[in-house]
């Protein structure tokens, strides 16, 4: 329990990464922490060291919540963060943020643990030189305006892409001083395909924006929205909306995928094609060459002739096109960001003939640079090489690691004269520079930021910068010679000039969003002539039998930003379950071929570089592929990232980004010497129905076929007395995606340990809310179906009556409460837990670490110690807290009023929890419908968790 | 063969049996006692602040509201040790000069809180929330006593869970009408157990005695 | 010895010895006067057992349950698979003294106190292993109903405060047996022994018996109110361990033929222990004429007998998981343990507690102690094996393939075991040498009797 309590006033963390005892503790009159849960000895007398003045907004035991706004990949989503006497602790959507329309993602709920992380640069920091900012700053910034358009040559910024006004502002003004000074933009997060393929459609580089609200048919060429996207928040809120069923008649749009790898959108799909990667291209023809009408696409037809002739799954092509012209305005077809221009270009045909523009997609001018990343990069390889920088200031970002292996661009920053390096770690990146510069966390940053449609929201800091860090437009604005340098001088005095500021200002801040900011739609009318030069092109493809090899950004650390969060290595891949490490994800056909099994090898050559990872065969994977996930295998300093996985990125070149066509592929019998760590070593149901489903046709004629009626099993024990609010949760299979964000929201808000690799290859997560995932449906092309699996609060627990100290019991509110300080570890409630939902502290896993992570810890929930149990509690503390409100102010509980840390982490809404005390109460309705059951309810348990069978909506052209 | 032991040897034996049996008795009793004794709970020793702060004086001569340096009971978890500021609201004008005050002003001017001692010490598994206690007529002298008569305020309660179940389990017996939550001393009109029912009923308090009421 | 089994079959029940009564006391006493090396050579092995058990049992205290192989699922594992053994081995003792003297079974006499004190020593070392195995063992007395201050009282729905009392009470209550039964003896030994110092303390713990009438008389009633008393024990404390997996709803555990199936495998290991034990002291000490081949091969057939009351068993649960048709059920008994991946140890366990057994239909088997100490030995390990699938073999397969997860045991788990199995042996050699382990009293009573009948 030590640290559940502490709570931190700002920049109170010494070097050596341990909270200084003064302001540690410090601040609240109500004192600290010491003894351990058996708290049974009289410990020495605490102290209580109160506030000398304490702020007003600070009300010690009671939670502050400030919406602010993160960037990834340049686009921002608006957060709501709570804050505990100073320290923000729980990352939490924003309703009013297009971008999160409330739900939060892994990476924003997992950003928390980032702000704190022990391995962060926490000085400038000159190799083998003076550190200090002023050192810094004389040696690369430029005199405020001296004027001469030669000043500032030699000088070169590299950043990532962004959307942010104030950072783009910052830009245009030092390029109006200092039109010598060079910036280049490189991301690996950062896609052109589709600008590229409206360049080609319409004849200049566009953004599309779907609204898949309105979409009955949508069709993904190999397009992640749900998950791997910008907006995947949205359009996966959007998707579910559209699928969602309350009754029997309820609509359903339907989902056509094709992809290689299985993704979170493949395994929501109705009709999922497997497919290499490289081969989306002829299927994305012959779909408009089957939805189009001659008229329609005249000037392609001997193209199209071809594609047709030798379309691959045309059964698959033909049922699309039939619905995608049967819903006429109403459908989508989406391209992946990794998808050539050509197939994007064939999107917007297709979204322009089916009449989509305008209802399901519209198009906004471009808010990142259209020029492909790995282009930018080159452009500067070259200017180094010519001697033309000589002072070099990489804001973020790890190109040492993440460039283009052809580049060698890590040798290249070495070669630069000096160059400085801004970021939260010691990476590759830093290694490579003679400067180290602590960057700042958006938590403790002032700034601004766009989400993808446009809209503008404020980034605000929840706590002061807990090291000597700036952040990356104070950086350039001081490099720059700009009079104004501080973060929050600088935005109020962009934002100042637009009318009525004051009150613009506190109500953004407040809300989260700047209003009507959105980019107005532009009109983009098809223009054949651009598209036929593309489609002409002749693509280098594969022949059918090479194997092909794509890149993609790993749904977990994406291209190994996220590497040193011990949240986010421990959380459990969507798919494949695999923890702390990557693996080429390879079909079974294909393993055959390569002779090798999961937990073998593949060696792979390309470019002149050559990888060998741990292979893992996932059925439904497109055969004569592999996927590789970017992210792992880190060599900079971060402690946690080091040597985790294998990294991929030596065999990823300019030339071929995402798909290598046809690398050298060879499979390398290690009798899994290396065992992958995975949660999940089985993943067929063995007959049983566990995660129901099927299709809506059969739901509406017969919901029995899918949920027979489930009648109360005779119990010999009594019934708990029950009073007041009955706490019951309802989660939708339908919409559950398996995005995995409902498991990190419970991690920070239930202060959940990590227990490391080791831990997991004993099988030892500590996860209170694991999400299952089976394969269903035929072997050659199964469906996949994620089932969250977390405490079911049965009313007639097995747990409950095999525990010998009565330390897990039943609430009168119908919770299954677990008192951590009355047990004494006898794990038989485990054993009797039919869902294995329970988790053991076999270690003392929460006291080790470092300090300053104490300063995340939730106060509201104890933190538990070594040889006690522990499962989810229905978020019991926000249960508490707020019945305690609604007492205090003598009225009822509303329905809605409590919610559970991962329903409202939920992009999609799966997750319905309320009191069936009220019977008009969301989750009494939800429980009312046909598709309602309880997991192995057949035991009697009476689980108060229940599951909305998965119904699917497959074309009846279609077999399934 | 002469006999190896003594007559007495036999009482000897009688008696280890015997006394075998008793402190296998004896001392598990003595134990439970042992725990329920202030040398355990720490109940009633006087605690020594950093600041000769007296509640006798504030509390009973000055009449301060509790609640006036205890701001935060009735909306907080906590009930708040003031700031240091707090003191000065006040003692900026009388007493100012005091040296008793030396370490106030001393806090006060290098921003370093006053290293109060806590007196009222729970475990950290329990989440006791002074807002709702406050809020459902549990008044502060029913947990921390006369301390309008104490000049170094001592713990009167043994904070044991089976003391804190004894009021769950029938809280008429320490309800009092909310405007008399701080009031030191204060009596009921009519027997306590009616007229605590009364009040139950008018602030709907329940027995609340489920683990997850505290323990979270 | 020489001479054929075939007709040393037909010898009196007990005892084929010439000599009179001193002469026999002397005979039982020797071993308590035997400087022997091999005696010394064991306890230092032994010790060293001892010693492994203790380091690893305080690593595990210091370090967290996490130092073994356990996880989720498999939450239980090595640590009750040893401690359901040990209690299993500490049952034949009992049977054999109480059952068989409220029978009259009068040959038992030559056996029983060598098959109680290995009962005690048993039941005491499976009792550590529960309190080992908490997750937080410095609260284990909260399973005791006390008047806490945190007015919370212990679950009696849980079968493991049940466990608690029933150990504790067949422990007493054998102990209370065996050591009255010792009385008489512990006199013997003081009055034949020659320093003052042993007389002393032997005087001290024969609670100054006199071998009066009066003195015999007590005796007698006490010892038999002990016996009724402990022998339902034999069969309630099993009946309880076994119901620590009974009353859960777990495959593989939810079944209620475990308690009658347990205590068939408790004497099944019992009995197999008894002979490891005694086939080695018979040979030693040459009591060839005092612990009879009719005593082995009663022994023995008593084992074929449990064997086949644990086959019948083992048929029961096949057949009922696969009567029910509950696909859990069925998957653990048809699929999990014959072809899972712990096949090899199923398999195992068939033919040491099946096939192995069978060979006691023949005589010669039964009369070649080699053979039989070899058998006991493949039987314990067959009952091992049989506990260890039954709990983590279930586990490791329960209702939700997602979370079924396979176990390895650390080489802690493996130390507790071999360290337990020392302490055991440690425990036995003491007894051997500062207790006459062949009752003396009762034989000399017994070889009376069939001179009478002869």
């Amino acid at each position: 329990m030590t640290g559940s309590r502490q709570p931190l006033v700002h920049s109170a963390v010494d070097d050596a990464g341990s909270v200084t005892r003064r302001d540690f503790l410090r601040v609240i009159g109500s004192g600290v922490a010491v003894a351990g849960l058996g708290a049974c000895i009289e410990p020495p007398r605490e102290r209580i060291l109160p506030y000398t003045a304490r702020p007003p907004e600070i009300t010690p035991g009671i939670a502050t919540y400030y919406a602010t706004t993160m960037t990834l990949g340049g686009f921002g989503t608006g957060l709501v963060v709570e804050c505990r006497e100073g320290r923000p602790t729980k990352v939490e959507g924003n309703q009013h943020h297009p971008a999160s329309l409330g739900a939060a993602g892994v990476f924003e709920q997992a950003s928390v643990l980032e702000l704190y992380d022990p391995d962060r640069v926490r000085t400038p920091r000159q190799r083998g030189g003076v550190g200090g900012w002023d050192a810094f700053v004389s040696d690369f910034a430029l005199t405020p305006a001296s004027g001469g358009t030669e000043q500032g040559r030699g000088l070169h910024f590299l950043l990532e892409p962004t959307a942010s006004p104030l950072t783009l502002s910052l830009i245009d003004r030092i390029r109006a001083l200092h039109p010598a000074v060079g910036f280049t933009f490189y991301s690996p997060l950062a896609f052109t395909g589709a600008m590229e393929g409206a360049r080609a459609a319409f004849g200049r580089p566009l953004q599309p924006i779907y609204d898949l609200s309105r979409a009955a048919v949508i069709v993904s060429l190999d397009a992640d929205v749900l998950d791997a996207h910008p907006f995947c928040l949205r359009y996966a809120r959007q998707f579910a909306d559209g699928r969602r069923l309350r009754t029997r008649r309820d609509g359903m749009n339907r989902l056509y995928v094709v992809e290689s790898a299985f993704t979170t959108t493949g395994g929501m799909a109705d009709h999922r094609l497997a497919l290499r990667a490289g081969d989306v291209a002829d299927v994305a023809t012959a779909l408009l060459a089957a939805t189009a009408t001659p008229e329609e696409v005249r000037p392609l037809i001997p193209l199209l002739s071809r594609a047709q002739s030798e379309g691959p799954a045309t059964s698959w092509v033909r049922a699309a096109a039939a619905d995608l012209r049967a819903a006429r305005g109403q459908s989508v077809v989406i391209a992946g960001a990794e998808q050539p221009a050509a197939v994007h270009a064939i999107a917007n045909a297709l979204n322009a003939i089916l009449g989509s523009i305008g209802t399901t997609v519209r198009f906004i001018e471009p808010l990142l640079p259209a020029e492909a990343p790995e282009h930018a990069l080159t452009a500067l390889a070259a200017a180094i090489d010519a001697r033309a920088v000589d002072k070099l200031i990489i804001l973020g970002g790890n190109p040492s690691c993440t460039a283009p292996a052809d580049l060698r661009f890590s040798e290249r920053i070495r070669n630069v004269r000096s160059k400085a390096y801004l970021g939260l770690y010691h990476n590759e990146t830093a290694l490579d520079c003679s400067w180290v510069l602590p960057g700042l966390h958006y938590l403790e940053s002032w700034g601004d930021a766009r989400a993808c449609d446009g809209t503008a929201s404020f980034v605000q800091p929840l706590i002061r910068p807990l090291y000597d860090g700036r952040s990356v437009d104070e950086v350039l604005a001081v490099c720059g010679g700009l009079p104004t340098t501080s973060a929050h001088a600088l935005v109020r005095e962009l934002w100042s000039t637009q009318p009525d500021f004051q009150a613009l200002w506190a109500r953004s801040l407040e809300r989260g969003v700047i209003e009507n900011t959105a980019s107005p739609p532009v009109s983009a009318a098809l223009d054949w002539a651009g598209v036929l030069p593309v489609l002409a092109a002749e693509r280098q493809r594969a022949a059918r039998d090479s194997i092909e090899v794509t890149f993609r950004l790993d749904p977990k650390t994406l291209d190994g930003r996220f590497a040193n969060n011990p949240w986010l290595q421990e959380l459990p891949h969507p798919i494949t379950k695999l923890t702390w490490g990557n693996a080429a994800l390879l079909g079974p056909e294909t393993a055959k071929r390569l002779g090798i099994e999961t937990g073998d090898e593949v060696s792979i050559a390309f470019g002149g570089g050559r990888i060998s990872i741990p292979a893992i065969v996932v059925p439904g994977h497109a055969e004569s592929s592999i996927t590789l996930p970017l992210g792992y295998g880190r060599s900079g300093e971060e402690r946690v990232a080091r040597d985790v996985g294998v990294n991929v990125y030596p065999i990823r070149t300019r030339g071929a980004p995402f798909i290598i066509p046809d690398a050298v592929v060879r499979g390398v019998k290690t009798g899994s010497s290396e065992p992958l760590a995975t949660t999940q070593g089985h993943f067929t149901m063995e007959g049983r129905a566990i995660a129901r489903e099927g299709t809506l046709a059969a739901y509406r004629a017969d919901p029995r076929t899918i949920v027979p009626p489930h009648e109360i099993a005779p119990s010999l024990y009594e019934p708990v007395a029950q009073s007041g609010d009955q706490w019951a949760m309802t989660i939708d299979l339908s919409v559950c995606t398996g995005c995995s964000a409902c498991v990190i929201a419970c991690q920070a808000e239930n202060n959940i340990p990590v227990v490391g690799r080791e831990g997991v290859l004993k099988r030892r997560e500590m996860h209170w809310l694991r999400i299952d995932r089976y394969y269903t449906g035929p072997a050659e092309n199964p469906r996949v179906i994620s089932q969250p699996m977390a405490c079911q609060h049965c009313e007639k627990a097995p747990c409950e009556y095999v525990c010998p100290v009565n330390a897990t019991v039943h609430s009168p509110d119908g919770l299954n409460e677990m008192v951590y300080n009355r047990c004494v570890g006898t794990r038989f409630c485990s054993n009797n837990c039919p869902y294995k939902v329970r988790r053991f502290n076999w270690f003392d896993y929460s006291f080790g670490v470092p300090a300053v992570l104490w300063m995340q810890r939730n106060p509201d929930v104890t933190v538990r110690e070594r040889g006690v149990m522990e499962k989810c509690t229905y978020c019991v503390q926000r249960i508490r807290r707020a019945g305690i409100q609604a007492a205090t102010e003598r009225r009822a509980l509303r329905d809605g009023e409590v919610v559970t840390a991962c329903q409202q982490a939920c992009p999609t809404r799966a997750i319905t929890f309320g009191s069936l005390d009220d019977v008009d109460s969301e989750v009494s309705r939800s429980r009312r419908q046909e598709r309602s059951y309880a997991v192995l309810g057949e035991l009697g348990t009476e689980p108060r968790t229940r599951y909305l069978a998965r119904i699917f909506n497959p074309s009846p052209d279609l077999t399934v | 063969m002469p006999a190896l032991f003594p007559k007495w040897s036999d009482s000897l034996l009688r008696a280890c049996f015997v006394a075998f049996v008793v402190s296998a008795v004896a001392l598990p009793t003595f134990a439970m006692i042992w725990v329920r004794t202030p040398f355990v709970s720490g109940k009633g020793d006087p605690v020594r602040q950093p600041i000769e702060f007296d509640h006798r004086h504030h509390v009973a001569d000055d009449a301060i509201d509790c609640r006036y340096c205890h701001d935060l009971a009735e909306r907080s978890r906590y009930a708040g040790v003031p700031p240091t500021s707090r003191c000065l609201n006040c003692h900026n004008q009388i007493w100012n000069d005091s040296p008793l005050l030396a370490t106030v002003w001393t806090s006060y001017f290098r921003d370093e809180p006053i290293p109060w001692v806590r007196v009222h010490r729970l475990p950290d598994f329990v989440y006791f929330d002074h807002s709702i206690h406050v809020n459902k007529g549990v008044g502060c002298e029913s947990c921390h006593g006369r301390v309008d008569r104490m000049a170094r305020v001592y713990q009167v309660a043994p904070l044991s869970m089976s003391w804190c179940l004894d009021c769950h389990r029938s809280p008429e017996r320490h309800l009092r009408p909310l405007d008399a939550i701080t009031a030191m001393g204060w009596r009921p009109p009519r027997p306590q157990e009616e007229f605590g029912r009364t009040l139950r009923t008018l602030y709907g308090v329940r027995e609340i005695t489920h683990c997850s009421a505290c323990h979270r | 010895m020489t001479s054929s089994p075939a007709n040393r079959i037909d010898t009196p029940i007990v005892l084929d010895t010439d000599d009179d009564d001193a002469q026999l006391t002397d005979r039982l006493l020797a071993p308590l006067r035997s400087k022997s090396k091999v005696w010394y050579a064991l306890l230092a092995l032994s010790g060293a057992g001892v010693l492994l058990f203790v380091a690893t049992s305080i690593y595990t205290f210091v370090g967290g349950i996490g130092l073994w192989g356990n996880n989720i699922p498999v939450a239980w594992a090595f640590a009750i698979t040893d401690f359901v053994w040990w209690i299993g081995i500490g049952h034949a003792g009992t049977f054999i003294s109480a059952f068989l003297l409220l029978l009259q079974q009068d040959w038992r006499a030559s056996v029983n106190r060598i098959a109680e004190a290995m009962t005690l020593i048993a039941v005491f070392n499976a009792a550590l292993f529960p309190v080992l195995h908490l997750g937080r063992p410095w609260f284990a007395y909260w399973l005791l109903p006390y008047p806490a201050t945190m007015a919370v009282w212990p679950q009696f729905k849980s079968a493991l405060p049940w466990d608690f009392a029933a150990i504790l009470t067949y422990f007493t209550v054998s102990f209370l047996f065996w050591y009255t039964g010792l009385v008489p003896d512990l006199a013997t030994v003081r009055d034949r022994a020659e320093s003052r110092g042993r007389r002393m303390i032997y005087g001290v713990f024969a609670l100054g018996w006199r071998g009066s009438a009066e003195h015999w008389q007590h005796y007698r009633i006490v010892y038999g109110l002990l016996a009724g008393l402990a022998t339902p024990l034999v069969i309630s404390v099993h009946s309880v361990v076994s119901m620590d997996f009974a009353i859960t709803q777990l495959p593989g555990w939810h079944s209620t033929i475990f308690p009658p199936y347990f205590v068939a495998g408790a004497l099944f290991s019992g009995f197999a222990m008894v002979l490891t034990l005694l086939l080695p002291v018979r040979r030693v000490f040459h009591l060839e004429e005092i612990v009879t081949d009719r005593h082995i091969d009663a022994i023995a057939k008593m084992l074929l007998a449990m064997s086949w009351m644990l086959i019948y068993s083992y048929v029961c649960e096949l057949f009922i998981a696969w009567y029910t048709g509950d696909p859990y059920e069925r998957y653990v008994f048809l699929q999990a343990r014959p072809l899972g991946p712990w096949a090899w140890l199923y398999w195992t366990m068939i033919f040491a507690n099946v096939l192995a057994p069978q060979l006691l239909w023949w005589r010669s088997v039964r009369l070649s102690p080699l053979a039989l100490f070899a058998l006991s030995l493949v039987i314990q390990f067959g009952m091992w094996m049989e506990r260890f699938i039954i709990i983590a073999g279930s586990l490791s397969r329960d209702f939700l393939p997602a979370s079924w997860a396979d176990y390895r045991p650390t080489w802690v788990d493996l130390s507790l075991l071999v360290g337990s199995i020392g302490l055991f042996l440690f425990a036995f050699l003491l007894f051997l040498r500062f207790v006459p382990f062949i009752p003396i009293a009762e034989m000399k009573g017994l070889r009376r009797e069939i001179r009478g009948a002869a």
